[in-house]
C-alpha cells in the first residue's frame, strides 16, 4: 500500500555484516556481470532514492534516508557510491555499504565525484553503460548525468535485461524476511490490543509503530480507516473516536525488507465480511504454487468473495511481490500474467466491501515453496 | 485547528491566478512527486493544503478554476476532504487524468505554466509529455516564490511545531540514559512527538564522546560522557519547525562548556542581524565572525559544519540556504531554522539553533528556551 512518505526514515540502519557479510553482495554481482559481459557493459549505473532503492539496496546495501543514492559498479575494479549528502554526512553514510568509496553528489561536488570514475571506460568509440532504476530518477539529475557523459557514453536501460533484486529469494533474504515478519507481528499485536483498550485507531496505530521502531524497525508505515474500513487515511495526528470495527493497515521494514499487513478486529458488525475475506485469503493460498498465475489467484479470490466486492483500496489487486521494496512485482490483478516463481515472497491482501455489511480487509505474506506455500505471517480473524 | 478548515488557503490560489493574469498566461499544473523533503517546497500541497500520497497535480486556470489530482484513487476522499481547490479527482494514472483535466480548464500548453515536474520520475515525465504533447514551460521557483512570507495560520502552525519540538527535547532529557541504544531514543522522541500532532518529523540524534557531525540515529548503546546531538524537526499542519541541541551525559568536560558558549554567542549575533532588508549573507558573516574570532576561521566550512541553518518546508524553504555566497533579501513573515552548529577540534561537534520569524528589528527566535548545554546527571 502507498503511505505517505516520511521526510526521513529515522530508524536502525547500518550495514550489518554478520547478517548480509561481503560474500553475499559477490553472489548478487555475478548476475549483475553476466549481464554486463552479454551486453558489452564496462558498468551499470544504479539508483534509488529515498522512497524505492530495492536495486540499489540489493547491490550495494546503500540506502539512501532523504534524496538520493547512486552506485556506480565496474565490471572489474573499484565500485563508488553517490549520495545526495554534503560531505560532513560522508562518515556516517560509510557505514551503510560494503562499498569503501562514498562519496557527495551534491552541488559542486557532482562533477568531482562522478566524471573521473568513467575515465577508465573511456575508449576511441563511444561506450555503453547499463542503468538501473533510472526510470524513478527526475529529469534534471538525469540531465546532469547526461551532460557529464557527454559523447563518451551511451546508456543503456538494464531493467529489462536483468532482473535486480531478483524475483526469487535469497535464502539470506528469506532469513530477512522473516524477521520482518516477527517483528511486524508483535507490533500488530499492540495495535489491536491498543483499541481494544478503548483507544481511538490513530492512536492504536501510534502504539503499533511505537513497538516496531523499539524493536529497530527501519521504517514504520500506518494507514486507519475512521469509517468503519470504508476509506484508509495516514497519519493526521487527529485521535478521532470512531464507531465500528478497527480497519488499518501497518508495514515495517527491517534490515532492508519491508513486510506489511491489514488488520481487522470486529466489533460485531462485520462478521460476515471478515469470514468472506478469510475464505478468499483460503483460497488464494491453498492455490499458491510454483508456476500458478496471478490472474487465476486473483479469479479464486475474487470467487470466494462474493458477494462482496474486493476492496476498493487495493485498486483491483489481491496481492504483489514484496521485499526490498514494499511493492515488488507482479501485481496480482485480473489480468495479470505473470507467474508465481520458487522462493518468490508475496504479500497477498484481500478485502471484502459492501455499503451495508460493512467491510474488512486481511492479509497474509507467503513464501512459495516447491510444493504449496509458507505463510510467514497472517492477520488472524479477531474479534473485540 | 483541524486539518480540514486550515488548509483552506484559497490565498495562494488567488495569487497565482493574479500571477497568470499579470504574466498574460493561459493556466499552471503544479505537481508532487510524493515525497517529502523538508528543504523544500512541496507545490501540490502549497496550492491545495493536501500533502499527497502518491504523485499529484494541481491544475489552475486564468479563471481561478483549479483541479486537484492525487493517486491512488483511494485517497480521494481524504484529498477532497483537505483541498482548498474547486474539485478533486482520485486516479491511479495521474498523466492520462492530468491530459483530461488540463482538457477541462481549455488551457493553451504553449502559455501554460509549470512547478514541480521536473521533479517527477523520468518515466511519468516522459508519460506526461506523451499525454499532454508537450509539457508547459517550467516555472519551479513560482510555489516557494509565492509562499516565501508565512500566512497567520501558517505561522501559527510554525509555533506550534515548535512548541512540539521543545515538548519532544524535555522528553530526551527524561528518557535518554546509559544503556539505551540510539534508536530507541529516536523511537521515543518520534512517537512521542507524533502523538503531540507532529505529522512528519526530520529527526536527526546520535552521540559520541566526540562527534563529528549529527546523523541519523543507530545501533550505538548510549554511555556516560556521550555527547547527544538531536535535531528535532517536527512537521504541524505543513510546518517544519528545527531545533537543535545538545546535551551531555553525566558531568561534561569544562571545554564543552567553553566552546559551546562560542555557538550561543554566533546564535546571538545572527538573530540580531536577521532583520528585514538584511541579506542572508550578512547573517551568515555575523554568525562566522563570532567562531571566526575565537579562532575556529578555518572550520567555517564543510565537513566542518554544512550551512548556518536554512529555510524550512513544505510550503517554503525561502530564504534558503543561510551561507554567505545567498544574496536574498530577509523579508519580514520568512521563518528559517538558524543554526551555528559547528565542529571545534577540542569538543567535537556540537549543536545549538532554533526557528526564527523574521521581524523589522532582527530575528525572532519561536522557541521558549534557547539552546543551552544540557546535562543528564547520571
Amino acid at each position: 500500500m502507498l503511505t505517505v512518505q516520511p521526510c526521513v526514515t529515522i530508524g536502525s540502519y547500518v550495514w550489518a555484516q554478520d547478517r548480509l557479510p561481503y560474500d553475499e553482495f559477490t553472489l548478487r554481482l555475478d548476475e549483475l556481470r553476466a549481464a554486463m559481459d552479454r551486453n558489452g557493459w564496462p558498468a551499470v549505473l544504479v539508483y534509488g532514492d529515498v522512497r524505492e532503492h530495492a536495486a540499489l539496496a540489493y547491490l550495494s546495501s546503500f540506502i539512501p534516508r532523504v534524496r538520493w543514492g547512486m552506485a556506480l559498479l565496474p565490471r572489474t575494479g573499484d565500485a563508488r557510491v553517490l549520495c545526495a549528502m554534503s560531505t560532513r554526512d560522508l562518515p556516517a553514510m560509510r557505514t551503510l555499504t560494503w562499498i569503501a568509496d562514498v562519496r557527495s553528489g551534491m552541488g559542486p561536488e557532482w562533477v568531482n565525484a562522478f566524471d573521473p570514475w568513467f575515465e577508465r571506460f573511456k575508449g576511441d568509440q563511444a561506450q555503453k553503460l547499463g542503468t538501473l532504476s533510472f526510470d524513478i530518477m527526475a529529469p534534471v539529475l538525469q540531465a546532469a548525468v547526461r551532460r557529464s557523459l557527454g559523447e563518451r557514453f551511451v546508456l543503456q536501460r538494464a531493467d529489462d535485461v536483468v532482473a535486480i533484486p531478483a524475483r526469487r529469494k535469497r535464502p539470506r533474504e528469506l532469513t530477512m524476511m522473516r524477521a520482518s515478519c516477527k517483528l511486524l507481528e508483535a507490533a500488530a499485536r499492540a495495535f489491536a490490543e491498543s483499541w481494544r483498550d478503548n483507544h481511538e485507531p490513530e492512536t492504536a496505530a501510534l502504539d503499533a509503530e511505537r513497538v516496531a521502531r523499539s524493536l529497530a524497525a527501519q521504517d514504520v508505515r500506518t494507514l486507519v480507516s475512521l469509517d468503519g474500513g470504508r476509506t484508509l487515511i495516514p497519519f493526521q495526528g487527529r485521535f478521532e473516536k470512531c464507531a465500528g470495527p478497527l480497519v488499518g493497515y501497518l508495514a515495517a521494514k527491517v534490515l532492508g525488507y519491508w513486510a506489511d499487513m491489514f488488520i481487522t478486529v470486529d466489533d460485531d458488525s462485520v462478521a460476515d465480511a471478515a469470514r468472506h475475506a478469510e475464505a478468499a485469503l483460503d483460497a488464494v493460498i491453498a492455490n499458491m504454487r510454483p508456476g500458478a498465475r496471478a490472474d487465476a489467484l486473483h479469479a479464486k479470490a475474487v470467487g470466494a468473495l462474493a458477494p462482496y466486492k474486493l476492496h476498493p483500496a487495493l485498486g483491483g489487486s489481491i496481492g504483489h511481490g514484496i521485499g526490498l521494496s514494499l511493492h515488488e512485482g507482479p501485481e496480482f490483478r485480473a489480468s495479470a500474467d505473470a507467474t508465481l516463481v520458487e522462493d518468490g515472497v508475496y504479500t497477498l491482501q484481500v478485502g471484502a466491501a459492501d455499503a451495508k455489511a460493512g467491510n474488512a480487509l486481511t492479509s497474509a505474506i507467503v513464501r512459495v515453496a516447491a510444493k504449496g506455500a509458507e505463510v510467514l505471517v497472517r492477520s488472524r480473524p479477531q474479534a473485540r | 485547528m483541524d486539518e480540514r478548515t486550515s488548509v483552506k488557503k484559497p490565498g495562494r490560489l488567488a495569487a497565482a491566478t493574479r500571477y497568470l493574469a499579470d504574466q498574460a498566461l493561459d493556466g499552471l499544473v503544479a505537481a508532487s512527486n510524493g515525497l517529502n523533503n523538508f528543504l523544500e517546497s512541496n507545490a501540490v500541497y502549497v496550492f491545495s493544503g493536501v500533502r499527497p500520497i502518491g504523485e499529484s497535480a494541481v491544475v489552475l486556470d486564468r479563471d481561478g478554476a483549479s483541479t486537484l489530482i492525487v493517486t491512488p484513487a483511494w485517497d480521494e476522499a481524504r484529498a477532497a476532504a483537505a483541498s482548498s481547490t474547486d474539485r478533486t479527482i482520485g486516479a491511479d494514472d495521474l498523466a492520462t487524468t492530468l491530459k483530461s483535466a488540463v482538457g477541462a480548464h481549455s488551457l493553451d500548453l504553449s502559455r501554460t505554466i509549470s512547478v514541480g515536474l521536473s521533479l517527477l520520475g523520468g518515466a511519468l515525465a516522459d508519460r506526461m509529455t506523451s499525454a499532454l504533447g508537450a509539457l508547459p514551460k517550467a516555472a519551479d521557483e513560482l510555489a516557494r516564490d509565492l509562499a516565501r512570507l508565512r500566512t497567520p495560520d501558517e505561522l501559527a502552525a510554525a509555533e506550534h511545531a515548535t512548541w512540539i519540538a521543545e515538548r519532544g527535547y524535555e522528553r530526551l532529557l527524561e528518557y535518554a540514559r546509559p544503556g539505551i541504544r540510539e534508536f530507541e531514543l529516536a523511537a521515543e522522541l518520534y512517537c512521542f512527538m507524533k502523538k503531540l500532532g507532529a505529522e512528519d518529523n526530520f529527526l536527526l540524534m546520535s552521540a559520541s564522546q566526540h562527534n563529528l557531525a549529527v546523523r541519523a540515529a543507530g545501533e550505538r548503546i548510549l554511555d556516560v560522557g556521550d555527547i547527544i546531538l538531536s535535531e528535532i524537526t517536527p512537521c504541524y499542519r505543513g510546518q517544519f519547525a528545527q531545533i537543535c541541541r545538545t546535551t551531555v551525559l553525566g558531568a561534561p568536560r569544562p571545554v564543552i562548556g567553553e566552546k559551546f558558549a562560542i555557538l550561543q554567542d554566533a546564535m546571538g549575533e545572527g538573530l540580531r542581524a536577521g532583520r528585514a532588508g538584511a541579506t542572508v549573507a550578512d547573517v551568515t558573516r555575523a554568525i562566522n565572525g563570532v567562531i571566526a574570532k575565537a579562532g575556529y576561521g578555518d572550520y567555517c566550512r564543510p565537513p566542518y559544519m554544512r550551512v548556518r541553518g536554512h529555510g524550512l518546508g513544505i510550503t517554503s524553504d525561502r530564504p534558503g540556504d543561510i551561507v554567505d555566497t545567498n544574496t536574498r533579501v530577509l523579508e519580514s513573515g520568512m521563518i528559517f531554522v538558524m543554526h551555528p552548529n559547528q565542529y571545534i577540534p577540542e569538543s567535537g561537534y556540537l549543536m545549538c539553533g532554533e526557528p526564527v520569524v523574521v521581524t523589522d528589528n532582527g530575528a525572532r527566535a519561536l522557541s521558549a528556551r534557547p539552546a543551552a548545554l544540557d546535562v543528564i546527571a547520571v
